[in-house]
Parts: structure tokens; sequence; C-alpha cells
């Protein structure tokens, strides 16, 4: 009984590590459909501002929960005004400037901070079940996975901003004609796209530890989950994430992380090949 | 842009001046020089072959590395489980243009578009890096040769003499085979892009729906692409691997991916000779702007793909061209009263 | 093979298409006979364009059957199908933008072709079209007209037996319409035809029987003349539908 107990938590704790990772880059994929390639980067800068801020003296809850998606929330409204903007329509010119993007960042914090690994502890200690001890930590993950699925689905489906969001996903012609500013709207979407990914890489990096080249232990995971999803942001990012979270984490019980990786990118490849529009292409078209 | 290569000028200048640089090279230059002028060789090599497949066939891969690691990797095991270099040398191109392939039917009998591509062939090369990075063991052999991970291959064979494996090739030799090979490979993809498969593969690039209601089948045609691509790009590996002796997992990185996407933006996308420039061009910046203290080489690639990007899309080659083209227009009119209608350009 | 078959060049059985809760296409039987030339009426939207693209395959059908000279061919891929000998001019010129005109041509002609007899079909092709003068040009900067002959050539280029044409008149001039008409006659004596058209001076100058879409279904299928005096199908294009249906 303890050790389902303990299965369930670990295969959900792999699914929610995959929501996390890939929520904001989903965000940005279903609005605009571009994918931005310097997304490992973003987790990275997360992961960076908690662990300097943590080590400046900032409560870490703090440092995780409001620093981390503001910095990388403004940060992605920077590079939309400076970049992304000038790209719209041309989905391959922005995927080429998004990749050069993560190269720059890369290289720029490993400028600023050297290329060594920082790290805190993990907050919270282990909680008990039965026999066996799990960090609590999990529950965390858990819970924030959870609430940004029900967060962003509350949003777009209730408030006016997710209506105006939804309406430009539809047709974007026709929400400028409505006089809806398109623009802003794009501008606000890569925001919050990028917040919640500073948010995932803040939660993360106890976890991990941050390094400049952090990020391309995570764009794998992220990109897979997205486009297998397909374009519908809550439905495929769930139905992916637990489709590949159960396929990756039953892999790497079974010989370790490097081929966890592996099948997931061949799950997926069959997938696509099957799907060519993700998961939501051909099912649950119709949802968020 | 149809104008069969034996009509084009352009087309012998370049090989023209391959010629020159293959013959008078190792008369003009010391050694040293001729080593380092070999490494844009091989790296123009690399380059064609996404010039190749993107330029004339409309495929965008993030991935270019992991096929010029895998030619890499495969020659280096094989050459030196086997002990003379010819046949792995052979492998090299065949085995990478047989995974291309492979990798190539997912994508494209899957029609996934330009996006899921990017990310598709971005995340397999990331895959290879990471699983190659972690064969640091000695359970990590194949037959003599061990796989080594993050310390890499050492002692990989210099090539020899085809059937005599004692008769390995001075530098100068080597210089001039490369060479020669780049020469063959312009060549090669020159005659490809105007035979009437290439014509075929424009077509599909400016139009894949009109290609298919003419009757030809563009997920083949594009398979094929990505696969010859794919073997010039493992061939390029094996020139690499055998010119340094020695191969890292970061033949596999996305580093080296970026390059040859550099390189191919900045001399422009649809010329073969553009991207030559600038592997010549980029490569002796970047050893410059190494030097500096103050940026690494992350900081360069990414601001030059950017600037790029943002500033130059059509990138140097067809932009000069442009201007020039504009230039003379102007002249022209200020000479005669009418302007001459626009007509298609012939691309080098 | 039934012997009915035996002179139909296309046969579709129930043809359907829907689009999540529209139906496009709505069980379309129509048989067109060897060397026929049919044009094809109807209001926008009445799915004529989407009937089209059932036939060559770039969509699949929901429901039914398509047959070409007997063989089924619902569910192929749009290559395979036009291998057969199926010819198709789309509603918006599709082209290769960034190609001149001529190599638009060629590379229809070269698919049954070798290069030299390709290059001389392709030359003959825009000759026939009347476009000789644009082979050199990009054919994105052409005028919609131009576009359209360009398109004309180069589907006939590729000598097919059954060529369907989708609004060619449409951005044309006077001359170049008139021009159309001929060729679209000239080429019935080879093959069979069928043509979307909205413009009647067109229609009359060309065309003997006519069928009649709307709402996805076919509505009247007659003589020109017949379609000409026929009340009903006035009132549809008048956008009266409601009342004649009942």
């Amino acid at each position: 009984m303890d050790y389902t107990i303990i299965v369930v938590i670990e295969i959900l704790r792999a699914i929610s590590w995959l929501v996390l990772l890939a929520a904001g880059l989903g965000i940005i994929f279903g609005m605009m459909r571009v994918i931005n390639f310097a997304h490992g980067e973003f987790l990275m800068l997360g992961g960076y501002t908690v662990i300097m801020s943590t080590k400046a003296g900032v409560n870490i809850w703090f440092a995780m929960l409001v620093l981390a998606p503001l910095c990388v929330g403004l940060f992605g409204v920077l590079v939309e005004r400076l970049v992304i903007r000038f790209l719209y329509g041309r989905i391959l010119d922005s995927l080429l400037a998004t990749w050069g993007l993560s190269l720059l960042m890369i290289g720029g914090v490993t400028l600023i901070f050297g290329n060594t690994v920082e790290g805190v502890s993990t907050p919270l200690g282990a909680v008990d079940i039965g026999a066996y001890s799990i960090p609590a930590y999990n529950f965390v993950l858990i819970f924030f996975a959870a609430l940004f699925m029900v967060a962003i689905w509350g949003v777009m489906k209730f408030t006016r901003a997710g209506l105006i969001a939804r309406a430009t996903m539809q047709n974007p012609a026709m929400a400028e004609a409505l006089g809806i500013r398109t623009t802003w709207v794009y501008m606000a979407t890569f925001g919050i796209g990028s917040a919640v990914t500073g948010l995932a890489g803040g939660l993360l990096a106890p976890l991990t530890g941050v390094v400049p080249t952090m990020g391309v232990n995570f764009v794998g995971q992220s990109f897979i989950t997205v486009i297998t999803g397909g374009a519908s942001m809550i439905a495929g990012t769930l139905s992916a994430s637990t489709l590949l979270g159960s396929i990756s984490q039953g892999m790497t019980i079974l010989t370790g992380p490097v081929y966890g990786d592996a099948a997931l990118l061949l799950a997926a490849l069959v997938l696509l090949r099957l799907l060519p529009q993700g998961i939501t292409g051909r099912i649950f078209t119709r949802s968020l | 842009m149809e104008k069969p290569v034996a009509k084009d000028p352009g087309f012998y200048i370049m090989v023209l001046i391959g010629l020159l640089i293959m013959f008078g090279a190792p008369i003009w230059f010391d050694l040293f020089a001729i080593m380092q002028v070999t490494q844009y060789v091989v790296l123009s090599v690399y380059a064609l072959s996404l010039a190749y497949i993107w330029g004339f066939g409309g495929i965008l891969s993030f991935g270019q590395s992991c096929f010029f690691g895998l030619g890499a990797y495969t020659f280096a095991v094989s050459s030196i489980n086997i002990g003379e270099t010819t046949f792995p040398f052979i492998l090299s191109f065949v085995l990478p243009a047989a995974f291309g392939a492979a990798l190539g039917y997912f994508m494209f009998y899957g029609r996934l578009s330009d996006v899921y591509l990017g990310v598709v062939t971005m995340v397999v090369t990331l895959i290879f890096w990471k699983i190659i990075n972690h064969t640091a063991g000695p359970e990590y052999s194949i037959g003599d040769a061990r796989l080594g991970g993050f310390n890499g291959i050492p002692s990989i064979p210099i090539l020899n003499m085809p059937g005599d494996p004692d008769a390995w090739l001075d530098p100068a030799q080597m210089f001039k085979f490369f060479m020669f090979l780049l020469i063959v490979v312009y060549i090669g993809l020159r005659v490809l892009i105007a035979s009437d498969f290439g014509r075929v593969s424009v077509g599909i690039r400016e139009n894949e729906t009109r290609s298919s209601l003419l009757g030809y089948d563009v997920r083949r045609h594009k398979v094929i692409i990505f696969a010859i691509g794919s073997g010039i790009a493992g061939m390029a590996g094996a020139m690499w691997a055998t010119y340094q002796t020695f191969i890292d997992p970061n033949a596999f990185s996305l580093e080296m991916s970026a390059k040859a996407l550099i390189w191919v933006m900045a001399g422009g996308v649809g010329t073969l000779a553009g991207p030559i420039l600038g592997v010549i061009l980029l490569q002796w910046l970047s050893l410059k702007l190494g030097t500096l203290q103050f940026l690494n080489n992350f900081v360069i690639l990414g601001a030059i793909l950017m600037v790029l990007v943002l500033a130059l899309p059509r990138g140097l080659v067809p932009s000069v061209k442009h201007w020039a083209l504009t230039g003379w227009e102007m002249f022209r009119r200020r000479e005669r009263a009418a302007p001459p209608a626009k007509e298609v350009t012939s691309d080098v | 093979m039934s012997d009915a078959d035996d002179h139909k060049v296309i046969r579709t059985t129930g043809l359907t298409m829907r689009f999540g809760g529209v139906t496009a296409v709505d069980h379309v039987d129509f048989a067109l006979n060897e060397g026929e030339l049919r044009c094809l009426l109807g209001p926008n939207g009445a799915g004529k364009s989407t009937f089209f693209k059932c036939l060559t395959g770039q969509l699949t059908p929901t429901e039914g059957v398509v047959e070409f000279r007997g063989q089924p061919i619902t569910g192929w891929l749009t290559h395979d199908i036009v291998k057969l000998g199926i010819g198709i001019k789309t509603q918006v010129p599709n082209l290769f933008n960034g190609l001149s005109a001529y190599e638009n041509v060629r590379l229809s002609a070269r698919r049954k072709h070798l290069a030299p007899m390709a290059r001389q079909k392709a030359e003959e092709m825009l000759e026939k079209c009347g476009v000789t003068d644009l082979a050199k040009r990009e054919v994105g900067l052409l005028a919609h007209g131009q576009r359209q002959l360009v398109e004309l050539a180069m589907v006939l280029a590729g000598e097919p037996s059954l060529v369907l044409l989708d609004e060619p008149a449409a951005g044309m001039t006077g001359d170049e319409r008139d021009r159309l008409a001929r060729l679209v006659l000239e080429l019935s004596r080879n093959a069979s035809v069928i043509v979307v058209e909205h413009d009647m001076a067109f229609i009359r100058q060309i065309a003997k029987q006519v069928t009649v879409f709307n709402r996805g279904a076919i509505f009247r299928e007659a003589p020109i003349d017949e379609i000409m005096r026929d009340r009903a199908v006035q009132e549809i294009y008048l956008g009266k539908q409601a009342d004649v249906a009942a």
C-alpha cells in the first residue's frame, strides 16, 4: 500500500515536472505559434534570480514566488519589444533569433557569474509515508503544477483578459478589427509566458542547482512536451506531460536519466508521425 | 535562377579559385598556414551540407551537428577498429545519410510543420550530445575504440592512401585532398541543383501544394534531400576527426549547429558560394574577437545570429548582389528612359 | 468495374465533406463522361472548391467514394491521384512564386517528358496560352490574369486527361478571357474538363451541360439553355433560395 502511494507520487512528480517546464513555453506557443528557443535560458534566469537573492539574504519563498517571475517576466517583455515583435509572421526567423538570444544569454551569464555550479539546499524536509521517506518539496512541485493549470484555465475562461487572449488566438485580424491591440496582447502573452517560466525555473533551482548552461538539460523535455501536446495550452500540456512523464519516468527507473530523454523523444516522434499536429491537433481540438 | 551550370560564369570562377588554392597554397604558404586553411576547408564542406538542404530544399535544420558528430564518431570508431581509413571514410558518409533518411521519414512523412521540424532536429542533436557525454566508462566501447564520454576519442588515424594503411597523407597532401573534396561537393551540388531533381526541390521549396498537384511526391523528395545533406555533413565530420586526430562530444553540440546556420545565413540562403565565404569571414572574425577577454564564444555567436536575423535576413551575398543590381539599374535608368523588367537572377 | 463506369472519367458516390459542424459537400453523386466539358455553377460557399479538393485528394472526404475511370481513389495521396492524369487549376493561382513562368511550366512538363522534350513542351504551352513574352518574368510579380494563364499553361503541360479549372477567368481582361474560352474548347477535344465559373458570358461561350451546386449539394443538372431559363437557379444567385426551395 505504502509502495503504491510512493509510485503514484513519483509519477505525479514526473508529470508535474514536465508541466512546470513546459507551461510558459506552451502559453507562448499556443498564442503565437512561436517556439521560444531561449526557453532553457529563461528557466536558467529564474534559477539564478532565486539563488542569488537567497544568498543575499532574501527569504527563499519570496525569491521563488515573487522575484523570479517578476524578473524573468520583465525580461520577457523587453525581449518581445526589442526582438520578437519585428519577427511576427516570420516564424523561422523568430526561431533563429531566439536561438541567438539563447546563446547570448549563456555567454552573458557566464561572463557575469562564471561557469560554476551554484545551489541552495532544498527547503522543507522529508515526509514519511509508512516505511518510506520522500522529500516534502515533491508536493510543492505537484501543487504548483496543478495551480498553474487551474490558474491558466480560470483566467482564460472567466476573465476579460482571457477572452481577449482567446479571441486573438482564434483570429488576430478579426480581433484587431474589434479594436483589440493585438501587439499588446502578444507582448503581454510573452511577458506572462516568461514569468511562468521564471517561476518554474525558480522552483527547479533548489533541486538542480544553477549553471549558465543548465538550460540545455531542460529544453529537450520542454520542447517535446509542447509540440507533442499541440496548440492547446492546457489540454495539450496536460495530456503530453501525463503521457511522456509516465514514459520517461518508467525508462528512468529502468535505465537511468539519459535514456529517459531518448525514450521521451522516440515516443514523441512516433506520436508526431501519427498525429502531426500534436495530440490536441486531433483529439481535444476544441479545448483550451 | 535557371541558368545551366555550363553557362554560368560564376560557377567557373568558383571552381577556378578552388583549383588555384588547391595547387597554389602548398607552394606559397608554410605548413602552419596550410593546416589553418585546412580547417576552413573542412568547415566549408560542413556549411555546404546545410546550405543545400536549407537553400535548395527549404528544410531548416537546427541540428546539422548531429550528422557532423555522427560522421566524426563513425570515422573514429571504425578506423580505430579496422586500422585503415578508406572504408571508414565512406562509411562516415553512408551511416549519417542513412540516419538522416530514417529521421527524415518520421519528419516528412509525418508532415511536420516548420516549427516542429526545428524543434525535432534540435532535440535529436541534444540527445546525441547527452548520450555521448555519458559514455566515459570503459564499458562503453565499440570493438577497440573507447567512446570516452566527455574526454573524447584520441589518436584517430590520419587518412591513408587507399589500399595502403601505412601510407599516411602528409599535411599538404591532406590539404589537397580536402580541397579536392570541397570542389567535388561544390560541383556535385551545383549539378544536382541544376538537374531535374534539383528543379523539383526548388519547386517544393517555393510551393509544396503545387508540387504535389503536379504529381511530385513532396515527402520522398525531402527525405532524399535531407539524407544527402546529412551524408555530406557526416563526411565533413570525418574530415574534422582525421584532421584533428581527436574528437569529443562538442562535435554534437548546439554551438556547432548554430555555427552552420550562421555561416549559411551570413553568406545567404539559396547560394553555395555565400556560405563558404561565411565560414572564412566569421571564423576569422571569431578568432579575432575570441582573443578579447570580456567576450566569449557564445556571446559572439549569439550576437551575430541575432544581428543577421534582424538586420540582414537575406544574407551577405544576396544583399550585396541586390545592392549592386539596384545600383546598376539606377545607373542604366539614367542612361535609358525605360527601366528593364525584373528578371530572375542566377544564383551562384 | 461495372459497364457503366467504362465511360465515366470521374464518378463520386455519396461524397460528403464535413468541417466540424459544417457540411461543405453533402452526399454528392456526380459523374462525368469521357470527353465531356462540364460547367459547375453555384454561389460562393456552395462547396465547389471543396468538391474539387476532394477529387484531387487535397481533402480526404468524410464519407463517400471517388472513382477515376472505375478505380476507387478515395483516400489516395494527392500526387498519386494527379499521376493518373488529373490537372487542376486552383481558385487562387497556386504557382512557384520565386521562379520564372517558363520554369513553372517546365516543372510540370518534366514529369512526363525527358529534358529536351520538356523544354519544347513548356515553350509550346506558354505560346498556346499567349504568355511567351512573360517566360522569363518572376511569376510572383505578375498580374492576376497573367498568373491565371501561366497556371493554365502549367496544367496543360502535364497533359492531363481530366482537367479541373477553378474560376479560371477571374481577374482576366476581355481579350484574355476570349483566349481562355478558345483554349478550354480546344482542350476539351482531347480531355474531359470541369470548369467552375461565375462569369455567365464566359460560361455561355463554352458550356453545354451545367451542374448547379447549392449548399454543398447538386441542385440542378441540365443543358445550359435550360439553366439560363431556370427561375430557381436565378433565385439562388440572387440569394432567395429559401423561398424557391419551398
